[in-house]
C-alpha cells in the first residue's frame, strides 16, 4: 500500500529571476518503508520535504498521503490531518522551550484533545522505547543534542503517523549521536508501523534506510536500494553522489 | 496535560519576557485604582462640594478625564506589548502549526494566555493599590490641603470598578490579537528570524528639515508666550511642528548622523565603534516610531506635571492681587477705623507686620476710573514702587488693573497719549504721562486702565446719581501672608458679610491661595498621576522591544564573540548602544519641556525653573535606574553560556 505518492511535481519559485526548484518529481513510498533522498545544496531536496510537508505548497502536480490530498484541505482540516497523519523531526530539534521533555513529547495528542491518563501512558512508553524516561521532567535547555533529538523523535511518532518527515535529523549531532538516533528512527519505524522519509547531507544516515533517491538540480537522478550489508550499501552511496558531481566533502 | 494546561504552561514558563508586560498593566491598574479610590473617598467629596460646587466638578470631571486618558493608554499599550510578546514567538507558532494546531486552536491559545495575565495582574494591581492606599491618601491629604487628613476606607466602590473595566480592557485585547493573527504558513514563521535587513538610510534634506521644523516649532511657541494674544492656532502649528521634527529626528537626522560617522575612517574603524555604529543604525532606523513615542509621550508628561507643580505657586496668587487682606468701607460706616484697626491687630497678634494703603475710585460719565495720585503713592510706597509726580491737572497716568491691561500695557496696546474726560459740566482731556504695568491698585477697572489724577482733579469730580457718598477701600500688604491663614479666619469671623453691613471684606488672599491649592492639588494629582504612567509604559516600550529581539541579538553576538571580542567589548558594545536608546528621548524630551517652561516662564512672574530642575532630576534618576536594570538583566542573558551548545 502506498503511504506516499507524488505525481508531476513542479514548484517554480517567482521573483525577479523566476527559479524552477523541482521539475515533474514522481515518488511513491510504500507503507513501513524507510526513504532518504539526497543531492547537493541547491537541489531541492528540502523544498520537496517542504511540499510533502503540507507546509509548502506545489505549483503543479499532486501530493496524497493515505490517499489524501493535504494541499486541497481547509485550515482546520489541514490542522487536523497534520496533527493525525504527519510527525516531523527538524536539524534543530524545534522543541519548544517553554515545555519540559515529557510535555514537548505530548504535544501532538494535547492538541488532538486526547485524555491526560492516556496522554502520559503513551508518553512513558515511548520515552522507555527511546531510552529518556529519568528526563522526562527535565526543560529543553537542560539536556544534551542527543537527547533533545530523542524527544523530537518521540514528538514525531507517539500519535502513531503515517508518514514520518525529518529534514537532516543528525545534522546537528556528532557521529555517535546521529548513529543512535537514525538506529532509534529505523527500529521505531518498523515497531510503530509508521513510514519514514528523510532528507540528508550524510551518508551513514542515508545508509540506515532501504532506498536512497538522489536529487539534482529539481530532478530525480537515480535511486538505489539496501542490500543485506550496510557497510556495501554506504559504499554505493557514496559511489553515487561522487557521481552526482562535486566533491565527497560537500556531503559529509 | 491539556491543550489549555499548554497555554498557561507558556504563560508561566515564560516570565521574563512576560515581565514588563505583565508589570506595566498591573501598574496601570495600581494607578486606576488610586483615582477611583480618590473618586469615591466619601470625605473627599465632602471637603470638594463644600468649597464650591463648580471646583467640584472640575475635580470629578478631570479625575474622569485622567481615566479616560490612562484607560486608552494601557489599551494602546497592552496592544504593543501583546503584539511584540507575539513576535517573538514567531517559530514557537511554527512549531506548533507543523504540529496540527489549528487556526481555531491558535487563537484561543492566545486569548488565554492574555486573559490569564490580564485577570492576575488585575488582581496584583488591586492589591498593591490597596497596600499603598493608605499612603496615598496621606500624600493626598497634605497636597489637597487638608488639615483633618483623609481616613482609610474599604474601597469595595474602587475595587469594584477597577476588575470591571480592565477586565473588559483585557478581553477587548485578548479578543483582537487573537483575531488579528497573521496568516503565514508555517516555512515562513519557522525562517522568520534569519531574513536579512535591507541597510538603513536617511536623506539629508529630511534630516535638516528636523531641525528645521523644531526650531520654528520653538520660535512659534515662544512667539505664542511674548504676544499674549494667546491665539490657540499659533500654539496648536508650534506643537504639531515639534512633534512632526521630533520624528523626523528619531526617523532622519539621527540615522543620517550615524552614517556621517561611519563614512569617517577614523572614528569608524576604530576599535567596536565599527560594530557598536553599524548595529546602532538598524538599532534607530528600526525602532525610530517607538523612540520618538517614548519622547513625545515624555515630553507631554514632564511639561504637564512642571505646569501643574507652578500652578501650586503661591506667586500665581500674588500676582493677581499683592495685598493679603482688602477691605472697603462703604458711605456712612461708623466703626471705619474701629474696623480697620481691628485688622491690624489682629495681624500683629500673630507677629505680622504690615503696610498699610488705601484709596477710593471715582467713575466719569464716559465710564473712565478714576483714583488720586496721593493714593497711588501711598499704594506703590507700601509694595515698593516709586513716587510719581504730576506737573499739573491736566497730566495723569494709566495704571493697570488686571492681568490683561497688564499685558496690554507691556504690548502699547490700548495706551492712547490723551484721555478725554467728561465730569458734570467739565470737559477736559488729560494728557497721558505714562503707563504703569504693575498691579498697584486691585480694582478691576474693566477693559481700561484706571486713570490716576492729582488729588485736585479727584476731588473735584462729582458723585454720579447712584453714589451716596465716598467708598474708600484699606489694603494691607504682609510679605509672608502665605501663613496668615489663622488670622484670616479670625478676621474673617469678625467680619462676616450681612446684607446690613456697611464694608466689605474681600477674601483673604491666603484663602483664595488654599483653595486654588486644592483645586491645583487635584489637577497635579491627576497630572502627576498620568506623567508616572506615561513614564513607565514609555519605559517600558523600550523594555519590550529589547527583548522582542533577545534570542536574535544572542546569536549574533555570539557569532561577533567568535571573532575575538572579549565579554568586556560585548558588553561596551550593548551599552552604548542601550544608552543611545534609553537617553536620546529622555534628552529630547527634557529639551522639549524645557522650551514650554522657558514659555511659561514669560507668562508668569515666579520662577518656574526651581520646579522643573527637581522635576527634570527624579526622572532622569529613574531612567537611570531603569536603564542600568534593563543593561544588567540584558546583557546577562546575551552573554550567559546555554549549556549544551
Amino acid at each position: 500500500m502506498e503511504v506516499l505518492q507524488v505525481k508531476q511535481l513542479n514548484k517554480v519559485y517567482k521573483g525577479k529571476i523566476s527559479h524552477e526548484a523541482l521539475s515533474d518529481i514522481d515518488l511513491t513510498i510504500q507503507k513501513g518503508e524507510t526513504v532518504a533522498v539526497m543531492g547537493p545544496s541547491g537541489s531541492g531536496k528540502t523544498t520537496l520535504l517542504n511540499v510533502i510537508s503540507t507546509i509548502d505548497s506545489p505549483t503543479l502536480g499532486e501530493v496524497k498521503i493515505d490517499g489524501q490530498q493535504p494541499h486541497l484541505l481547509e485550515a482546520e482540516e489541514l490542522a487536523m490531518f497534520r496533527r493525525r497523519k504527519l510527525g516531523f523531526v527538524f536539524q534543530f530539534f524545534n522543541l519548544l522551550n517553554t515545555l519540559t521533555v515529557a510535555e514537548n513529547m505530548a504535544l501532538p495528542l494535547a492538541l488532538d484533545g486526547v485524555n491526560p491518563g492516556e496522554i502520559m501512558q503513551r508518553v512513558e512508553q515511548m520515552a522507555g522505547k527511546l531510552g529518556i524516561s529519568s528526563i522526562l521532567n527535565n526543560r529543553t535547555y537542560e539536556i544534551s543534542g542527543g537527547q533533545a533529538q530523542r524527544t523530537a523523535v518521540g514528538r514525531a511518532l507517539i500519535h502513531r503517523p503515517s508518514l514520518l518527515l525529518a529534514d537532516e535529523p543528525t545534522g546537528n549531532l556528532d557521529s555517535k549521536a546521529a548513529r543512535d538516533v537514525m538506529e532509534l528512527l529505523t527500529r521505531l519505524n518498523q515497531e510503530e508501523g509508521t513510514t519514514l522519509m528523510l532528507v540528508t547531507h550524510d551518508a551513514m544516515a542515508a545508509s540506515y534506510c532501504d532506498r536512497v533517491v538522489f536529487i539534482k538540480d529539481g530532478k530525480l537522478y537515480n535511486e538505489i536500494n539496501a542490500g543485506e550489508n550496510r557497510a556495501v550499501f554506504y559504499q554505493n552511496i557514496l559511489d553515487v553522489l561522487s557521481l552526482l558531481g562535486g566533491h565527497r566533502h560537500d556531503f559529509s | 496535560m491539556t491543550f489549555r494546561k499548554l497555554a498557561l504552561l507558556n504563560v508561566l514558563r515564560n516570565k521574563r519576557v512576560y515581565a514588563a508586560h505583565f508589570l506595566s498593566s498591573a501598574f496601570s491598574v495600581m494607578i486606576f485604582f488610586t483615582y477611583a479610590l480618590l473618586l469615591f473617598h466619601p470625605q473627599l467629596q465632602g471637603q470638594l462640594e463644600s468649597t464650591s460646587a463648580a471646583i467640584s466638578r472640575l475635580a470629578s470631571m478631570g479625575m474622569t478625564l485622567s481615566q479616560i486618558l490612562i484607560f486608552i493608554f494601557s489599551f494602546l499599550f497592552l496592544m504593543y506589548s501583546v503584539g511584540s510578546y507575539l513576535k517573538t514567538r514567531t517559530k514557537e507558532f511554527g512549531v506548533l502549526i507543523m504540529h496540527g494546531l489549528s487556526p481555531k486552536q491558535q487563537k484561543s491559545m492566545v486569548f488565554t494566555e492574555n486573559m490569564l495575565i490580564g485577570l492576575i495582574s488585575v488582581a496584583a494591581g488591586i492589591a498593591a493599590g490597596l497596600v499603598f492606599s493608605k499612603l496615598i491618601l496621606l500624600i493626598s491629604a497634605d497636597l489637597l490641603a487638608i488639615e483633618s487628613g483623609l481616613r482609610f476606607y474599604l474601597p469595595l466602590k474602587a475595587i469594584l470598578l477597577t476588575a470591571g473595566i480592565y477586565i473588559v480592557l483585557f478581553l477587548l485585547i485578548s479578543r483582537f490579537t487573537a483575531g488579528t493573527l497573521t496568516k503565514r504558513d508555517p516555512l515562513a514563521l519557522l525562517q522568520a528570524e534569519d531574513r536579512p535587513k535591507a541597510e538603513p538610510k536617511a536623506s539629508r534634506p529630511l534630516a535638516l528639515l528636523a531641525l528645521i521644523l523644531m526650531l520654528t516649532g520653538y520660535g512659534l511657541v515662544f512667539y505664542f508666550a511674548s504676544d499674549r494674544d494667546f491665539s490657540f492656532i499659533v500654539l496648536l502649528l508650534g506643537v504639531a511642528c515639534t512633534v512632526i521634527g521630533s520624528y523626523f529626528l528619531f526617523a532622519q537626522l539621527s540615522v543620517w548622523a550615524i552614517g556621517k560617522f561611519k563614512s569617517k575612517p577614523s572614528v569608524f574603524f576604530k576599535r567596536t565603534n565599527l560594530i557598536t555604529l553599524s548595529e546602532l543604525a538598524y538599532r534607530v532606523k528600526d525602532n525610530a516610531t517607538m523612540l520618538f513615542m517614548v519622547a513625545i509621550v515624555s515630553a507631554v508628561a514632564f511639561t504637564g506635571i512642571g505646569t501643574t507643580m507652578a500652578l501650586r505657586s503661591p506667586g500665581l496668587t500674588e500676582m493677581s492681587n499683592p495685598y493679603a487682606f482688602s477691605y472697603t468701607s462703604l458711605p456712612g460706616n461708623e466703626q471705619e477705623e474701629e474696623q480697620v484697626r481691628l485688622i491690624g491687630s489682629e495681624l500683629e497678634a500673630d507677629g505680622f507686620e504690615y503696610k498699610m494703603g488705601s484709596f477710593s475710585i471715582k467713575y466719569t460719565e464716559e465710564g473712565s476710573a478714576l483714583a488720586r495720585l496721593s493714593d497711588y503713592n501711598g499704594l506703590a510706597a507700601a509694595l515698593g514702587y516709586p513716587e510719581e509726580r504730576l506737573a499739573n491737572d491736566n497730566q495723569a497716568l494709566g495704571v493697570a488693573t488686571t492681568l490683561t491691561q497688564k499685558a496690554n500695557i507691556e504690548h502699547g496696546r490700548r495706551t492712547p497719549p490723551t484721555l478725554r474726560i467728561v465730569t458734570g459740566e467739565r470737559d477736559s482731556i488729560l494728557d497721558m504721562q505714562k503707563y504703569i504695568p504693575h498691579i498697584i491698585v486691585p480694582y478691576d477697572t474693566g477693559g481700561n486702565p484706571l486713570v490716576i489724577v492729582t488729588d485736585e482733579v479727584f476731588d473735584r469730580i462729582p458723585l454720579q446719581e447712584w453714589e451716596t457718598g465716598e467708598e474708600r477701600s484699606f489694603v494691607f500688604r504682609v510679605s509672608d501672608w502665605e501663613q496668615t491663614r489663622d488670622a484670616a479666619n479670625r478676621i474673617q469671623a469678625q467680619l462676616p458679610y450681612t446684607d446690613e453691613a456697611k464694608y466689605r471684606l474681600d477674601r483673604p488672599l491666603v484663602l483664595q491661595w488654599l483653595e486654588s491649592i486644592q483645586r491645583n492639588g487635584l489637577i497635579l494629582i491627576f497630572s502627576v498621576l498620568v506623567g508616572i504612567v506615561f513614564f513607565t509604559f514609555a519605559a517600558s516600550f523600550l523594555y519590550l522591544r529589547l527583548f522582542t529581539d533577545l534570542e536574535r541579538d544572542r546569536r549574533h553576538y555570539r557569532m561577533i564573540g567568535r571573532v575575538g571580542l572579549s565579554r568586556k567589548e560585548l558588553g561596551g558594545i550593548m551599552t552604548r548602544q542601550l544608552a543611545f536608546m534609553f537617553f536620546l528621548p529622555i534628552l529630547l524630551a527634557f529639551v522639549h519641556s524645557t522650551m514650554a517652561f522657558i514659555a511659561l516662564q514669560m507668562l508668569v512672574e515666579f520662577s518656574v525653573f526651581g520646579n522643573a530642575v527637581i522635576l527634570f532630576a527624579v526622572f532622569a534618576l529613574v531612567q537611570i535606574v531603569y536603564f542600568l536594570i534593563a543593561r544588567w538583566r540584558y546583557v546577562d542573558h546575551i552573554l550567559r553560556t546555554k549549556p549544551g551548545t
